[in-house]
């Protein structure tokens, strides 16, 4: 007790001070948000959501982000749960290759997807279109990027690794002897399938489609490159749209339309881990044998072609396109091998304004990253490690963070911090990283935590046993055994602050113009080649990282 | 009918050879228990059994009906086995309840529903779960799923019934009663059983047959009193109950203890050069007037029904367990001599 005492002082502050913080950076913004969707001059008056779902403009584009979604999610699941199902439990050749480019389209900024499917499927001068009309000898584009289903194509491509990840997680961490059971009971692979494995996985294939629909539903790049040149607009581009007009009336649009479009996705998150904890098929699990693989047998080669050709189309075929873009002398002379150069190289990387966008995004990236894995670190102590009454509050608020839609929380600060409430941040630095902290530190406190959680209290325990100080035990036995998951943390938040687009976008101010806020420019002024190059180099700075990662992690953690 | 025959059977990993030239007739209705240490290979050729293994060599049969032979390619899967299996993390089916558990393999028969329905509550009933029926697995015990699981691997009238470390996730007391229990239902129904594990005493108390498995080869296989008191050789002697090894000589018709020459055995086994003596600790008699060989009491341990002593005889600390005697009869320090019964003999890299 008299040695507890002192500790619990010290870590009653902490606790205090990070809720302070979370509220002040995460709970008030959505409550202004919600406030000033409800009230107009301090008078409840609904009648900002009456105007803006009174116009047909509106409707369209919930009635598009909805079916939308609905199709990405779908899709994404069917084309999923099979790939998850040969990567991780049959003989399936080359299935950890595979894997890793499954799980790498994860880390593909989706906008660069959305610019490399415009290069490959616009119907003028789409590099597969020129080549079917070659091919068949057609007259016109067989494809036209630019419709819902160009949209849904590419949301699907970009947001399906969600449900792979969240699917093959849950493939891998179901006891084999389950369907072995199934097996010696008389049952067919296929039939095992049907009655054991599918229905076990139900949880995890829900969560998978749910995460996939809201990443979907949020997604701003992707319609702003792809429907937008269609004039199909969804929730996200109108409240862009209502935002750039300036005035208060937009803004007053913008915030009814955010506040529906938080409630959606919070509320199905909330049912989904709901969901999650009330289907918990853990169970006992024996000597970990190795999962028996079920034999393809004749379809082997099959299966083998058919993943090869979705990680040809998924990955392959649009990081090449954004490649050999960036490396075309002249746009208009198209694939001829005397059309390649780095022509397109030099101007971008000898632009002060272009470069400069670069380091900014990595400094950005890595103020937010250090920040940010400081307080994760916190808050997974407090809420692993410690028993004081609310001690899962901070991190509660984090999860409420990272569940809000990124335009959300970017017009939330924007009406919270522009000095009304006593900061203003506006046009600052400060109001992005805030931005990239509320939205990414969710991942970094996870993982901190489920590493924290795995040290087991006896070993801090013996340490202070063997006469070290608390201090000493975290330098001594805690810092070494949660190091790897501290650095993927770390990467956890730099790597999508680095590239970030849709938050940015509203927030950035004359001095501040991030790299995905320039790339988004450079696309929506036509300038394809300009836009490839950053395109290579955010690609080729995201690989870097992901490969200091899986070294430090020992391939344990990758984004 | 269920007579299963394993005939050459090799299992390699890449390099690794898990399972290296295993050949076991079982008799129909016998209980042969696969007893050996982790990863010595009794897993391996369970799974062959099953068919969730493929044997890079030999032949497994069933019966009449050969279901493996890797010369011909020829291979059966598990569900066409028609064979019984629990599983060692008792693979309950968690989104299913108790009759629909045990019940599914006859539904995959197509038994129509009033008959499986009659055939699962009667399983119940030989596993004392019949009020347990409309239960889920997470609303049970470790105790309780493992009788689902029993259940479910007979129903179907299994001619074998494949049992993979049933128990070592259960606790002592239950452990015990289970293997009573696995017992008479198997005695009940007449079946035959292989059954895995690495605890000797369900081996001993259960079994027809002990197969004494090590590094992926058989040692021995034999009643339990044979494999005990006539172990082939060290790994057997130490695998299966408590033993003292002795360094030895071995000379002509006897074996002479290693600084005690004065001490020797006979030498049934006409070894001869360095040679082992192994003694088990029960069978060791200890006295203060006079026996085979004198020593010091070392250390005692006092265990409730014995004394467990350490007795240092020359160099050899030997262990005995003295039954009967009271803690004070002996102290440490004292001179005490040792008697030794049954004594076995093994050349030394036996």
């Amino acid at each position: 007790m008299k040695r507890s005492l002192p500790r619990f002082d010290s870590k009653f502050i902490v606790i205090a001070v990070s809720v302070l913080l979370l509220l002040y950076f995460i709970v008030l913004p959505l409550l202004v948000l919600i406030y000033d969707s409800l009230f107009i001059n301090g008078v409840f008056d609904i009648s900002n959501y009456k105007d803006v779902y009174g116009k047909k403009v509106n409707w369209q584009a919930l009635t598009n982000t909805i079916q939308l979604s609905l199709i990405v999610m779908v899709a994404s699941v069917v084309v999923t749960f099979p790939l998850a199902w040969l990567v991780g439990r049959t003989d399936l050749p080359g299935k950890k290759t595979f894997r890793t480019i499954l799980v790498a389209s994860y880390m593909i900024p989706p906008y660069v997807g959305a610019i490399a499917w415009v290069q490959l499927l616009n119907p003028s001068v789409g590099y597969l279109n020129d080549f079917f009309k070659f091919i068949f000898g057609l007259s016109k584009a067989p494809f036209d990027i630019y419709t819902m289903g160009g949209l849904a194509w590419v949301l699907t491509l970009f947001y399906s690794p969600f449900a792979f990840i969240t699917i093959s997680r849950a493939m891998e961490k179901m006891d084999p002897t389950l369907e072995e059971a199934a097996r010696i009971s008389g049952s067919s692979p296929l039939k095992t399938l049907w009655d054991v494995t599918l229905p076990l996985m139900m949880p995890s294939i829900v969560a998978g489609g749910l995460l996939v629909f809201i990443a979907a539903a949020s997604c701003f790049g992707i319609p702003a490159i792809v429907g937008m040149p269609g004039n199909i607009e969804v929730m996200t581009t109108r409240i862009v749209t209502f935002l750039y007009m300036g005035d208060e009336k937009g803004i007053r649009d913008a915030t009814a339309l955010a506040v529906s479009m938080m409630v959606v996705a919070n509320g199905l998150l909330m049912f989904m881990s709901w969901m999650l904890s009330h289907k918990d098929y853990t169970t006992i699990s024996g000597k970990s044998t190795r999962p028996n693989m079920v034999e393809l047998g004749k379809w082997k080669w099959p299966a083998f072609l058919a993943v090869s050709g979705y990680a040809f189309i998924a990955v392959i075929l649009p990081l090449s396109s954004i490649v050999v873009t960036s490396f075309l002398v002249s746009m208009s002379k198209g694939l001829a091998l005397n059309n390649f150069g780095i022509d397109a190289w030099i101007p971008v990387i000898t632009s002060s304004q272009y470069m400069e966008s670069v380091w900014r995004s990595i400094g950005y990236g890595i103020v937010a990253a250090c920040i940010g894995t400081v307080l994760a670190l916190f808050i997974a102590y407090l809420s692993v490690k410690t028993n004081i009454t609310g001690r899962s509050i901070p991190d509660l608020l984090v999860v409420l963070g990272g569940a809000t839609p990124s335009i959300v929380i970017a017009l939330a600060l924007i009406i919270t911090f522009s000095g009304n409430y006593g900061l203003n941040l506006y046009s600052t630095m400060w109001i992005l990283i805030v931005s990239y902290l509320v939205k990414y530190m969710t991942m970094s406190v996870r993982t901190i935590a489920a590493s924290l959680s795995q040290v087991h209290s006896s070993l801090e325990e013996a340490a202070l046993n063997s006469g070290a100080s608390w201090i000493r035990t975290c330098k001594d036995i805690i810092m070494p055994l949660i190091g790897p998951s501290i650095v993927a943390g770390w990467f956890l938040i730099f790597m999508p602050s680095f590239y970030e687009l849709t938050m940015s976008n509203l927030l950035y101010g004359a001095d501040t113009k991030s790299l995905g806020v320039l790339l988004y420019e450079l696309q929506t002024y036509a300038d394809t080649q300009n836009a490839s190059v950053l395109s290579v180099i955010i690609l080729l700075i995201v690989l870097i990282g992901n490969i200091i990662l899986n070294k430090v992690t020992k391939g344990k953690v990758s984004i | 009918m269920a007579e299963l025959k394993l005939q050459h059977i090799y299992k390699r990993f890449g390099d690794v050879t898990a399972v290296g030239d295993f050949n076991l007739e079982v008799a129909d209705g016998e209980f042969i228990s696969f007893l050996g240490p982790s990863g010595c290979g009794k897993t391996t050729i369970l799974r062959m059994i099953a068919g969730f293994e493929k044997p890079t060599e030999g032949i497994i049969a069933i019966g009449d009906e050969e279901v493996s032979n890797a010369g011909k390619g020829y291979f059966l899967a598990p569900e066409k086995r028609g064979i019984g299996m629990v599983f060692q993390s008792y693979a309950v089916w968690p989104h299913m309840n108790v009759v629909d558990n045990v019940g599914y393999p006859l539904k995959i028969q197509n038994v129509p529903k009033e008959e499986r329905h009659q055939r699962v509550m009667k399983m119940l009933e030989l596993v004392h779960l019949e009020e347990y029926g409309e239960r889920f697995p997470n609303q049970l015990s470790g105790g309780q799923q493992q009788r689902v699981a029993l259940a479910r691997a007979l129903v179907a009238r299994p001619s074998l019934l494949l049992l993979d470390e049933p128990l070592s996730n259960l606790d002592a007391k239950l452990r015990e009663s289970m293997r009573f229990e696995i017992s008479a239902i198997q005695k009940e129904l007449g079946i035959t059983v292989i059954y895995v594990t690495h605890d000797q005493s369900e081996a001993m108390t259960m079994s027809d047959r002990i197969v004494v498995m090590s590094m992926g080869k058989m040692q021995q296989v034999g009643r339990p009193y044979d494999v005990y008191t006539k172990p082939v050789n060290q790994m057997v002697a130490d695998f299966i109950g408590l033993v003292n090894f002795i360094p030895a000589t071995a000379k002509g018709d006897r074996v002479f203890m290693q600084g005690y020459e004065g001490m020797s055995f006979p030498n049934p086994k006409r070894l001869s050069g360095e040679a082992v003596l192994a003694v088990r600790p029960e069978n060791i008699s200890i006295s203060k007037t006079g026996g085979m060989v004198e020593g010091v009491m070392h250390h005692r341990f006092y265990m409730g029904d014995s004394i467990d002593c350490r007795v240092k005889v020359k160099e050899h600390m030997i262990r005995v367990i003295h039954k009967g005697a009271r803690y004070d009869d002996y102290h440490e320090g004292d001179k005490v001599y040792l008697d030794f019964d049954n004594v076995m003999t093994f050349s030394k890299n036996e």
